[in-house]
């Protein structure tokens, strides 16, 4: 782990995303993320921070404009070229995303699909290095002596802390976490969150998470990010998110239901 | 922060106001009226019964008709011979033979056809059309179809019938699978390919550890019905005891043929008993 790649940057050039339907998901986006940067995404449900990350890995393809992602291109990018770019970019689901019936190592060691030939994949014979490199992330994430439980054995935070420990797996350049913390309760909320700042301090990977609690995005996140119906209606330090901002991202003044509950005396 | 604004409904949905456009009893939304519908569809469905029963010329008649004979046969069959079970052995090793090879084949060839034949874990629309439709015409041919197809070409015999048995599995077994894979929570997939692997790795690592307890499960349904099905393509002279079952018919050995039900009915038993116990060990 210790010798991770050098963190990636980000870009984004007058990006568009515009689904079959005719939705518009992000419109016109221009934003600029340095190599070990840790940003949090915030808006509405719809308001295009799922479609923003999911960009940056290409699982949404882009319309106009171009993404570089460590100086490559995606607009357009398909096949080898493609996987290459995700096999440097970590990602982490709102729904942990684990294959329940196998074990927690066989889930960590997805991370290293894209090095690993296909022969090897089919027999499950995981190079040696692989399962070394797989047990250091349990062991990152504080759940190593599960290795070979069940991944539904599980609990929500744990599955999580899996979860990140196969994105960690790949040695990635950057992570992306989309809505990380929305299936579980507000502490394990913050022990995932912690585990997000501390893999962003101590390795350098510049990480994008996307939140919906405003409280858990300016504790967590350096700098925000607010987008509404597929704008970019904020861009700064957390600490300047105030109840403005807020208004100006979820349309509303705040409320108590936008604080993860137990927080509400720590903001705004 | 201190005044959450509750959304006051506008007045035309308030009940009491807008209710009154239903009716003098009340607000509620009226029942549909649906029996018209239920006495069409009823009516169809028993004319078309009646047609068919006419058509193949159902009278029950005949079966009184003809019931001093059916009685003498009846009374041969519920006296099984067991000196005769002996002779049945090879027969009944046979089948079993045939049952464990069709299955072994067929459950192992139709694991990588039920992933290119399954939505979700086949990406090119193209190829799964292909898949899907040459398994549609695989499975629509019954079993001693492909027994008596088997047998002129090959010739009568065991072989002929194992073949046949693996192309009748292979139709059942890659529904069942595909249909497995296709109900299946993708997110260990979408992962995977998110990661960067190809659509075969990230099927292989994420999809068939999800799969494979339906997996086994349907190989001891298809075990199962190879029992069965082995019994009766030997009446076409597919091998096993099927073809034992056709000897002693044409030379009117009631006696024997009883024996032979009830050495398969014991068979089938005993299987289910043993299927069943493995389900339970597997926690499927």
């Amino acid at each position: 782990m210790s010798q991770a790649q050098q963190a990636a940057g980000i870009r984004f050039d007058h990006v568009g995303v515009t689904y079959a339907n005719g939705f518009v998901g992000l419109d016109d986006i221009t934003l600029r993320i340095d190599s070990g940067e840790m940003v949090a995404v915030v808006g509405l449900s719809g308001a295009g921070k799922s479609t923003l990350v999911r960009t940056i890995n290409g699982l949404v393809p882009i319309s106009s404009g171009q993404i570089t992602v460590g100086g490559v291109g995606l607009k357009d990018l398909r096949g080898k070229g493609l996987r290459t770019v995700r096999s440097e970019v970590g990602m982490i689901f709102q729904s942990f995303n684990l294959a329940k019936r196998t074990t927690v190592i066989n889930n960590v060691l997805m991370g290293r699909l894209y090095h690993t030939p296909a022969w090897r994949t089919l027999l499950a014979a995981w190079k040696r290095d692989d399962v070394e490199l797989a047990m250091q992330a349990l062991e990152r994430v504080e759940i190593v002596h599960k290795a070979y439980a069940n991944a539904s054995e599980l609990s929500g935070g744990q599955q999580q802390r899996v979860a990140i420990a196969r994105s960690l797996a790949q040695r990635p350049r950057v992570i992306l976490a989309d809505e990380p913390t929305a299936s579980l309760d507000p502490p394990t909320s913050h022990v995932v969150m912690r585990d997000l700042q501390r893999i962003n301090a101590e390795l350098g990977i510049t990480v994008v998470v996307n939140l919906h609690f405003l409280d858990l995005a300016r504790r967590y996140g350096q700098r925000v990010i607010g987008l509404r119906g597929g704008r970019l209606v904020f861009d700064g330090p957390g600490a300047d998110a105030d109840a403005g901002v807020f208004e100006s991202i979820y349309g509303r003044s705040l409320t108590a239901e936008d604080m993860l509950p137990g927080h509400q005396q720590a903001a705004v | 922060m201190t005044t959450l604004p509750i959304a006051v409904p506008p007045a035309g949905d308030a009940p009491g106001t807008a209710g009154r456009a239903f009716g003098e009893h009340g607000h509620w939304p009226r029942k549909p009226r649906t029996w018209p519908r239920t006495v069409v569809i009823v009516a169809v469905i028993c004319a078309l019964t009646a047609w068919s029963a006419i058509a193949i010329q159902v009278d029950p008649a005949t079966l009184i008709r003809n019931a001093h004979n059916a009685s003498n046969t009846l009374v041969q069959l519920f006296q099984p011979d067991y000196t005769f079970i002996p002779d049945t052995a090879d027969a009944l090793l046979e089948t079993v033979q045939m049952a464990v090879i069709g299955t072994a084949v067929s459950v192992a060839l139709a694991l990588p056809i039920s992933f290119v034949a399954s939505r979700v874990t086949n990406p090119s629309t193209v190829v799964l059309g292909i898949a899907r439709f040459i398994m549609n015409v695989v499975r629509s041919i019954p079993d001693l179809l492909y027994a008596a197809v088997f047998v002129t070409v090959i010739g009568t015999g065991a072989i002929s019938g194992v073949f046949a048995l693996v192309l009748f599995d292979l139709g059942i077994m890659v529904k069942l699978i595909s249909e497995a894979l296709d109900g299946l929570d993708r997110g260990g997939q979408e992962a995977a390919l998110a990661s960067g692997a190809t659509w075969l790795k990230a099927d292989r690592i994420a999809m068939l550890p999800e799969v494979a307890s339906s997996y086994i499960s349907q190989t001891i349904y298809v075990f199962e019905l190879n029992i069965r099905a082995s019994t009766v393509i030997g009446l076409v002279g597919a091998g096993g005891l099927g073809m034992l079952i056709d000897k002693v018919r044409t030379f009117y050995q009631y006696h024997y043929l009883s024996t032979i039900i009830l050495e398969v009915l014991v068979i089938i038993l005993a299987l289910e008993l043993l299927s069943s116990a493995s389900r339970k060990r597997l926690l499927l």
